[in-house]
């Protein structure tokens, strides 16, 4: 429970202390190469899913293979793209 | 086993950037009341502590730490800058000593700046921190947790998540070959829960070509982690991520980067590690059964007075090419000692860890204790993991049978709540 004795009052940064502007450093910069090496990664799935002609698929197990496969790459970009 | 243990049900880790030790805590040991050092046993500062300036000077640690605007540009944090702090310029080879007396020279190095370049022996009295020095004071803080690497974010923040960066040491993409899970992979593939929480897509993540391809399954916002608390539907293991960037919200608004990361606004910081215990300690079931750990991966280039210790090495060697110092690095020795507090109702109050100043009981921690301490829980150590998270120091052993009364445990009043 709060009470006055065990409340602490957290000051707030200064107005002005927003810059977008400011220079990204070495770690934002690597984290953009690093999201960049894992688009990709997404992007060899989805080539790699892309290069299969549906029309080839003839059993069932040919299906539930390449159902399997987009489903799982449009989950992931469905819950980037929601931000879940 | 204790009844702190026996209610545990949920580890949180909130991990900020770099900060060193001294930078943020040290000021505590400076704090008299009565005539006597009030917190004596933290192993922060005298100070007394210096480091020469290229000009031949002796530069004292300054209580002069601000909250943004000082530490720009952004001090030196990689592998070669991190041994000329640690060992003062003194060349890789047998027989050095680590002295914590490269700092100013190396600031130097970005500055160009004689008078600059002291900034990097500043640090915070605790009345311009009153989140963090309130959760030292009143939990438990470890005298000697340490960057698990000499050098920058990613390969420490590796150590956190799988107890080795494979070998690397610095901000490179790797790939990792060996059979080593991380945390959140050994625990879904045991029917156990993770997640790491990223602040939002803005910020997202730093652990992302190897963990992002996991998405959804291991991943959540910090909105879902605000609603997971509120809902009890928090995972047994989470980790989170602060805003590593300035950047505008859905509706507009101004969000500024809480990383602390020099040069982001450390009191947006204070903000954040406010918000996160908040939202742990306002749900009655979920403070009662979670244990947070607030740490920082590394020290940012910045000012510590204690010398890292040596480790048991991970099995890995970095080549003299990617070190940057002509010298290949076994993994045989942690980085710069860094803030680590570990909260809950069941820490007595003033708890201090001791580190490498009492030789007789302290222990070195590092990021590796991390998934140590998480996989022996939950998972009873059953998990392949290199030989140097197996010997890591794990720490729930600071959880004790008297849980603290309401009354005297810190609430954060924030805008907003």
């Amino acid at each position: 429970m709060a009470t006055p004795s065990n409340v602490i009052h957290v000051p707030e940064p200064e107005p002005g202390s927003y810059n977008q502007n400011r220079a990204a450093g070495k770690l934002l910069q690597s984290q953009t190469l690093h999201l960049r090496e894992a688009l990709i990664q997404h992007l060899n799935d989805l080539v790699s899913v892309l290069a299969i002609d549906p029309r080839s698929l003839k059993t069932e197990g040919d299906v539930s293979g390449y159902v399997k496969k987009a489903t799982a790459i449009l989950h992931t970009h469905a819950a980037v793209s929601s931000g879940k | 086993m204790t009844t702190g243990l026996n209610n545990l049900k949920h580890i949180v880790v909130l991990m900020m950037e770099n900060r060193s030790f001294d930078h943020m805590l040290g000021g505590l040991s400076l704090v008299v009341e009565n005539g006597e050092k009030k917190y004596h046993k933290i192993n922060g500062l005298t100070g007394d502590e210096s480091n020469p300036d290229t000009a031949g000077n002796v530069v004292k640690v300054q209580p002069n730490a601000r909250f943004q605007s000082q530490l720009d540009p952004d001090p030196d944090h990689h592998f070669p800058g991190v041994d000329l702090q640690v060992f003062g310029g003194t060349l890789p080879g047998p027989g050095r000593v680590a002295n914590m007396q490269g700092f100013v020279k190396d600031y130097f190095t970005q500055t160009n700046d004689v008078k600059r370049s002291h900034n990097i022996m500043s640090y915070f009295t605790p009345d311009k921190l009153p989140v963090l020095s309130a959760l030292t004071t009143q939990f438990a803080v470890f005298n000697g947790w340490f960057a698990s690497i000499p050098g920058p974010t990613i390969c420490n923040r590796a150590f956190a998540h799988y107890g080795t960066s494979f070998g690397q040491v610095g901000m490179d993409i790797f790939y990792i070959l060996d059979p080593i899970p991380s945390m959140y992979e050994r625990m879904t593939q045991a029917g156990h829960t993770a997640k790491i929480y990223y602040y939002d897509q803005q910020s997202s993540t730093m652990e992302v070509v190897n963990l992002l391809k996991n998405q959804p399954e291991i991943f959540g916002s910090y909105s879902q982690f605000i609603a997971d608390c509120q809902n009890n539907t928090l995972p047994e293991y989470s980790f989170i991520e602060p805003c590593y960037n300035d950047h505008l919200g859905p509706g507009g608004g101004e969000i500024l980067a809480s990383d602390q990361h020099p040069d982001h606004n450390v009191q947006e910081g204070e903000q954040f590690i406010a918000r996160v215990y908040n939202a742990i300690r306002t749900n009655p079931t979920l403070w009662e059964s979670t244990v947070l750990l607030i740490v920082y991966d590394e020290h940012g280039g910045i000012y510590d007075h204690v010398p890292p210790p040596i480790c048991t090495p991970d099995g890995y060697s970095a080549k003299p090419a990617d070190t940057g110092t002509g010298e290949a690095f076994n993994f045989d020795r942690l980085g710069v000692r860094v803030p680590a507090v570990l909260v809950s109702p069941y820490i007595p109050k003033g708890t201090v860890v001791p580190g490498t100043e009492d030789a007789a009981n302290g222990r070195a921690f590092e990021h590796a204790c991390i998934p140590a301490t998480v996989t022996n829980f939950f998972l009873k150590g059953d998990a392949k993991r290199t030989i140097r998270e197996k010997n890591a120091n794990t720490f729930l052993d600071l959880l004790s049978d008297q849980k603290r009364s309401d009354g005297d445990i810190p609430y954060f009043k924030l805008r907003g709540n």
